[in-house]
């Protein structure tokens, strides 16, 4: 852990535009929360469904990639990483800071507002939204490890962990069971699972499974990751 | 003091003899040149990877449709239907090709470089969004027309559905305007690519999630003019009610009924509206850019 370098971190992830998205998309969540409270009165079926494939389908995996690749690509991008590196700083403490930025804004910006808009839709009722909201922070870490070894391999980061999330997690998902493995999705929602004890809610992983793939990913992510910067060359952009 | 004996020598730099070919050559360069980066030509290999494999997934659907009406006897995929089907793919090319076209030219400030040229503002836009229509277009209309040859060239029994062809080549146009424009509009908002696609994609997901939830909720509470208005969210939707549906009487693509008939004038609207919006964003963005 660095202070300054994490200081960067978040000043690149607030600053300018990237903050926007990083609030829109909580805000959203928190609305139709509230809304679908309005409208259906905010029954258990209901909120159950809305948190798997809203929070946890669309809005934990969006914000994770923003955040995981928002803290390294862009200095990539610009080619001022060369500063960074230049400096006699372990490569892995980098990304380990890094790491904890992104998941730092991912507790805030995914986690928090997961809970929240469980909480409006059906208050602590079965652990619902206990149970969302410790999985939307799992499965955050492991998107956040995940999509910064991304944005460390490749330029066309985001493009690849758009198509994992959607096409992988959503489509595929829906139609091999053997994908639902491989899938932060799924071992988000096995954690909450394991916390809420809501009777619509039911995974077909094992918690032992999801734990260990959920550690295996994020910590697997973030080592790749340092030792990848420690013999990083950088190439110019087409 | 002496008089000043600067000359200018000739050192034998050959002039340009040829035609100047003026204001629309250099739009339709951009153009073209646009629409081969969208696709990849022209730029690394690495580069092609995900157009063409987009492209790919694209056609996919009319292969295997092709493959049942020529070994089962079955009609396969309906026209109308195939790009609500495939939005999701159709969501990714827009999000990971519309910062390409718009986002280096932003980042280096080259702007006033083509400016000092004879093109104007509205030509360099222009250029760039009709790229972007033209690759959406294609990605439609190509898997669509493969898929009706196969049907003239298996020659199922009864007419062939040239209609529902023709209905989703409209459909067709209008996705690829309606998409292109909020697309490159959104893009153009950073000058950074990853955040440019991030942002594209996030407008797609929350539009169509947004949509797929208030519309459930609406029909769960029999309200079903609420539910039908929200599916017009999402753009997919709303294409499909207003052209394909409302002007063409196609069959909806929707899991739940789209508002009544009379509305079709308003979704129309809906979408000029939008596409209206979205270009003058961009030319906003560009002034703003041009100026500095």
């Amino acid at each position: 852990m660095n202070a300054v370098i994490a200081g960067i971190s978040y000043r690149a992830l607030l600053g300018r535009r990237r903050i926007w998205l990083l609030v829109l998309l909580p805000v959203v969540l928190i609305a139709l929360a509230v809304l679908l409270r309005i409208v259906s009165g905010g029954s258990e079926l209901i909120t159950v469904e809305f948190m798997q494939k809203f929070a946890l389908g669309a809005i934990l995996p969006l914000l994770g990639l923003i955040a995981g690749t928002g803290v390294i690509a862009p200095e990539i991008d610009d080619g001022t990483i060369v500063h960074l590196l230049a400096k006699p700083i372990s490569r892995p403490v980098i990304a380990q800071t890094k790491f904890l930025v992104a998941a730092s804004m991912l507790a805030l910006f995914a986690a928090v507002p997961t809970f929240v808009a469980a909480y409006l839709l059906i208050n602590l009722e079965s652990g619902i939204a206990y149970g969302f909201a410790l999985g939307a922070l799992v499965g955050g870490l492991a998107y956040a490890a995940l999509f910064m070894l991304l944005g460390i391999l490749t330029r066309h980061a985001v493009t690849i962990g758009i198509a994992y999330a959607l096409i992988w997690e959503g489509v595929v998902g829906n139609f091999v069971p053997g994908a639902r493995r491989f899938s932060i999705q799924q071992w988000a929602q096995t954690i909450a699972d394991q916390v809420s004890s809501s009777s619509f809610l039911s995974s077909e992983l094992t918690l032992g499974f999801a734990v260990t793939a959920l550690l295996v990913v994020t910590v697997g992510a973030v080592v790749w990751a340092g030792q990848r910067l420690r013999s990083f060359s950088l190439t110019g952009d087409e | 003091m002496s008089e000043p004996t600067g000359v200018i020598h000739d050192i034998g730099y050959r002039h340009y003899g040829g035609a100047r070919l003026g204001r629309g050559h250099a739009t339709a360069a951009l153009l073209v040149h646009s629409l081969r980066g969208i696709f990849g030509l022209g730029r690394t290999a690495r580069a092609k990877i995900v157009p063409f494999l987009i492209v790919g997934v694209m056609m996919l659907p009319a292969v295997v449709s092709i493959a049942i009406m020529a070994l089962l006897k079955q009609p396969g995929m309906t026209y109308t239907s195939y790009g609500v089907t495939m939005q999701a793919v159709l969501a990714i090319f827009l999000a990971a090709q519309s910062p390409y076209i718009v986002a280096p030219d932003l980042r280096f400030r080259v702007l006033p470089l083509y400016l000092s040229r004879p093109v104007t503002l509205w030509d360099y836009v222009g250029a760039k969004l009709a790229a972007m229509i033209v690759a959406m277009f294609l990605l439609l209309a190509v898997p669509l027309t493969v898929l009706y040859v196969g049907e003239l060239v298996i020659d199922l029994e009864g007419p062939p559905h040239t209609g529902g062809y023709l209905t989703s080549m409209a459909g067709a146009a209008v996705y690829a305007i309606l998409l292109a424009c909020l697309g490159v509009a959104i893009a153009s908002f950073t000058p950074r690519r990853g955040l440019g696609v991030a942002s594209v994609i996030a407008f797609y997901l929350l539009t169509s999630a947004v949509s797929t939830i208030v519309s459930a909720t609406m029909d769960s509470v029999n309200n079903y003019t609420a539910s039908g208005w929200a599916l017009m969210i999402n753009p997919f939707f709303l294409v499909d009610a207003a052209v394909q549906v409302g002007l063409f009487d196609a069959a909806p693509s929707a899991p739940v009924a789209y508002p009544d008939g009379t509305s079709v004038v308003l979704q129309l609207l809906i979408v000029a509206v939008l596409i209206a919006l979205s270009v003058i964003a961009l030319i906003m963005r560009y002034r703003k850019a041009a100026a500095r």
